[in-house]
């Protein structure tokens, strides 16, 4: 089967569009993603939209009607966080299967305002009387889940926020570009213990857009600016006891890490930069382990030593991540491989990973699905 | 545990794991698989552990258990008391509930803190005909 490429690959700068529909922000990436690979509309076979909150409003066709109604197939993905990642993988499927030479994946979303998760239900609000629902509380349960075992420290988890704000410095398409020190997020507005307004994921809009191509594609269009997909994984939660009452972050990230390591040929040693889904800080310590970057255990110590940060062994989320890039649900997955790819094409600016070859982009959506993918420079 | 006065009213559930008796009296409805003990909240079509086709089967679930994880929640939704203890339960027999602990310092909250599931009036809300509504909360093993 013929390896696939991503050869353009954009996003627009996250943030508050108040005046703009999500079908305009998503056809606004996807042109540039288009602008990118030098491709136009006309020549893209299918279209994968992914938006959690938008997609049965068909929000790919009003992509189409934006940018040109070119009667293409279009299909409106919804998986949660994992919504962006499940739009990549599926056009890769797409061109895999040899249905098509080039395909668009478009990933939008205008997050609804304040705290996410709790499900609407009959009688009182289960909220409060039945512990939380909301989604600071569900990650600060997995990680004090970690602290028991392990020792982790509130400040541990403080230093993910610390090194993903600083970072976020350094990109100018992230929503906050501001130096957080330890002191200023163990000090900010406590949400759920252990986390710390500044530890929680930024809730803004955005959209994000990639061109993928099948080899023979790739190669007229010329491999100079090419990042090939050596995996594409694509999870569900398994069955765990304690799941679905308690969210399992774990088994379903470790399963998709696995398989696409084994996809790729590939270990975590050979990665030189990692985008994970650092929802909440919690959640980052948890990712190091389930993406076998250290050792069960070992995540506290990992951000500890500094390898996480740029200029480290294994520099992660230095686009700023979800908790200063900005987490627009339905655009995250595929923002996380824009990342990767400016990084692997030397455009990444000022936080470019110097040299880096190969990166891992990963996703967790809530209810669960995990999307991680393995790109390695044409 | 003491309902609401008006005992020609049966409280209604609010939680899809409470069970109220013809007594009035509520206990905790648990399923598990036949083929691999697996025990989960709901009765499902096939057990989601194995795959067996055999529907899970109901149990009573004892009401004591073990505390696994939790947060002092400060943050909630508008118009939630706060602060809470969100917490998840592991029951005597295999059950996990998610629950508010009621009656604990935050520093006494451990893993394996043994818990006592208590049945209370859901904060004392009605629904539309006035029928009361039964919930429930963890407290430390020995306290009331």
């Amino acid at each position: 089967m013929s390896d696939v490429y991503i050869v353009g690959a954009d996003m627009i700068a996250f943030g508050r569009y108040p005046d703009r529909t999500p079908g305009q922000l998503a056809a606004e990436a996807a042109l540039m993603a288009l602008d990118d690979a030098g491709l136009a509309i006309r020549d893209i076979g299918a279209l994968y939209a992914s938006s959690s909150f938008n997609a049965a409003s068909m929000i790919g066709q009003q992509v189409l009607k934006q940018i040109g109604q070119t009667g293409i197939p279009c299909v409106n993905v919804s998986n949660a966080c994992a919504s962006g990642a499940t739009a990549v993988r599926e056009a890769w499927v797409a061109i895999k299967a040899g249905i098509y030479d080039a395909v668009l994946a478009v990933g939008v979303e205008k997050n609804p305002r304040g705290m996410l998760g709790g499900p609407p239900t009959e009688g009182p609000s289960p909220e409060g009387l039945f512990g939380s629902a909301s989604m600071p509380a569900v990650f600060a349960e997995a990680g004090m889940v970690h602290a028991e075992k392990y020792g982790t420290t509130i400040e541990q988890f403080a230093q993910v926020a610390v090194k993903n704000h600083h970072h976020a410095t350094m990109n100018p398409k992230a929503v906050y570009r501001k130096e957080t020190p330890l002191d200023e997020v163990l000090g900010s507005e406590m949400i759920a213990y252990p986390l710390t307004k500044l530890m929680c994921s930024a809730n803004v809009d955005g959209a994000a857009g990639v061109v993928l191509v099948s080899e023979k594609k790739a190669k007229e269009l010329g491999l100079s600016r090419a990042v090939r997909i050596r995996a594409s994984a694509l999870t569900s939660d398994p069955y765990e006891p304690r799941n679905p009452v308690m969210f399992d972050a774990n088994s379903v990230t470790s399963i998709a890490a696995k398989q696409a390591y084994e996809m790729a040929g590939l270990g975590p040693e050979d990665l030189d930069l990692v985008e994970l889904h650092d929802c909440f800080a919690t959640a980052e310590i948890l990712h190091y382990e389930n993406l076998g970057l250290c050792t069960e255990g070992e995540g506290g110590s990992l951000i500890d030593s500094g390898a996480t940060t740029l200029g480290g062994r294994i520099p992660v989320n230095v686009s700023g991540g979800l908790l200063s890039k900005g987490h627009p649900i339905g655009a995250t997955g595929v923002a996380n491989m824009v990342e990767i790819v400016e990084h692997l094409r030397g455009e990444a600016g000022a936080r470019q990973v110097e040299g880096a070859k190969i990166g891992l982009a990963h996703v967790l959506g809530f209810g669960a699905a995990t999307g991680v993918h393995i790109l390695e420079k044409a | 545990m003491t309902l609401a006065s008006d005992t020609a009213m049966l409280p209604k559930p609010a939680s899809s794991v409470i069970r109220v008796g013809a007594d009035g009296k509520p206990f905790i409805e648990a399923f598990r698989c036949g083929a691999c003990g697996a025990v989960v909240t709901e009765q499902t079509l096939a057990c989601r552990a194995c795959g067996a086709r055999q529907a899970p089967e109901a149990y009573r679930s004892p009401e004591m258990g073990a505390l696994w994880t939790w947060s002092v929640v400060h943050r909630s939704y508008p118009g939630i008391e706060v602060p809470f203890v969100s917490a998840i339960v592991d029951l005597d027999g295999g059950l996990t509930l998610k629950g508010t602990v009621i009656g604990a310092e935050p520093g006494q909250l451990h893993q394996g803190l043994r818990l006592r599931l208590v049945f209370d009036d859901a904060g004392g809300a009605r629904n539309k005909e006035g029928a009361p509504y039964v919930g429930f909360h963890f407290v430390p093993e020995g306290d009331a």
